[in-house]
């Protein structure tokens, strides 16, 4: 990437547009977590694109996801020293934001058990984990992120996204099969 | 009695590696050999073969929990036209 970069603005902007453009939704999902609400995802994820910007010579052309990821969230440390690292402020949003379960856009026979008692009570398990391990478990889980970029966002090793979202799932998992709710779905 | 403490070490062993067997990550591959020791066990072994439905089930409920950070379209356009700006903000 920094042999190739074209020599004039216009291709080099042509070429980060490109590296970024596949990025951005995902971009704005892990922001949206890691914020408060929609218009400081943006402001973060703008924010994040100009020091990328700034940066792609460094880049080595990569695991562009990842990179963005990382620039993503040392700019919100940066923006919010306050904040503990590894963890996600806004599990509230997650919650309260989700859609109802009954209307699914793919329902399936196999899904058609995960019904809205199983949510309520993974709401109270994923709830009670301790904010680092929900965190992996909301990254890989929810986002769909590999261990690599959850890493990347929680500035953390693999292994220690590997071990947290490890004992998130068991410790879901365990709560949920306890549930009376669950009647046999999990147990 | 051997045969039952052979069954335990090998739910310990698997235990260890259903996760990333499931997640398949490129991160933290397992070996073809681990793999294919893995499911010979699933095969036989009840209880195992009940976690890793657990673990399907719960990647699939967390999985439908995205719809709740699902982005607003107006939210990447905004992103998108920024981008296209980009270089006028930070003349470098
Ligand atoms: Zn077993």
């Amino acid at each position: 990437m920094t042999e190739s970069r074209p020599p004039d603005d216009g291709a080099r902007k042509s070429s980060f547009g490109e590296l970024v453009e596949p990025e951005i939704e995902v971009l704005l999902r892990v922001a949206l977590t890691i914020t408060s609400n929609r218009a400081d995802a943006e402001d973060l994820v703008q924010e994040s694109l100009l020091r990328a910007y700034r940066a792609i010579d460094r880049f080595d052309g990569r695991h562009p996801r990842a990179w963005l990821l990382t620039i993503l969230r040392n700019t919100n440390a940066n923006l919010h020293r306050r904040r503990r690292p590894g963890t996600i402020g806004d599990w509230e949003l997650i919650r309260t934001a989700r859609p109802a379960f009954g209307r699914a856009e793919l329902p399936s026979a196999e899904d058609s058990f995960i019904n809205d008692e199983l949510h309520a009570n993974l709401d109270t398990a994923v709830r009670a984990l301790d904010p680092r391990f929900r965190t992996a478990l909301i990254l890989v889980d929810v986002h769909d992120l590999s261990y690599s970029e959850a890493a990347a966002v929680m500035g953390v090793p693999v292994g220690t996204v590997m071990s947290r979202l490890s004992r998130a799932r068991d410790r879901v998992r365990k709560s949920l099969r306890l549930s009376p709710l669950t009647r046999g779905d999990l147990s | 009695m051997t045969g039952t403490l052979r069954q335990m070490l090998t739910c310990h062993w698997s235990a260890r590696r259903i996760q990333r067997y499931l997640d398949a990550d490129p991160a933290a591959p397992l070996t073809p050999g681990e793999v294919a020791r893995l499911e010979g066990h699933l095969a036989t072994c009840e209880r195992c073969t009940r976690i890793v439905q657990e673990h399907r089930t719960l990647h699939r409920a967390l999985s439908r929990w995205s719809g709740a950070t699902s982005v607003d379209s107006r939210s990447v356009d905004r992103v998108r036209e920024f981008l296209s700006t980009i270089d006028d903000q930070d003349p470098t």
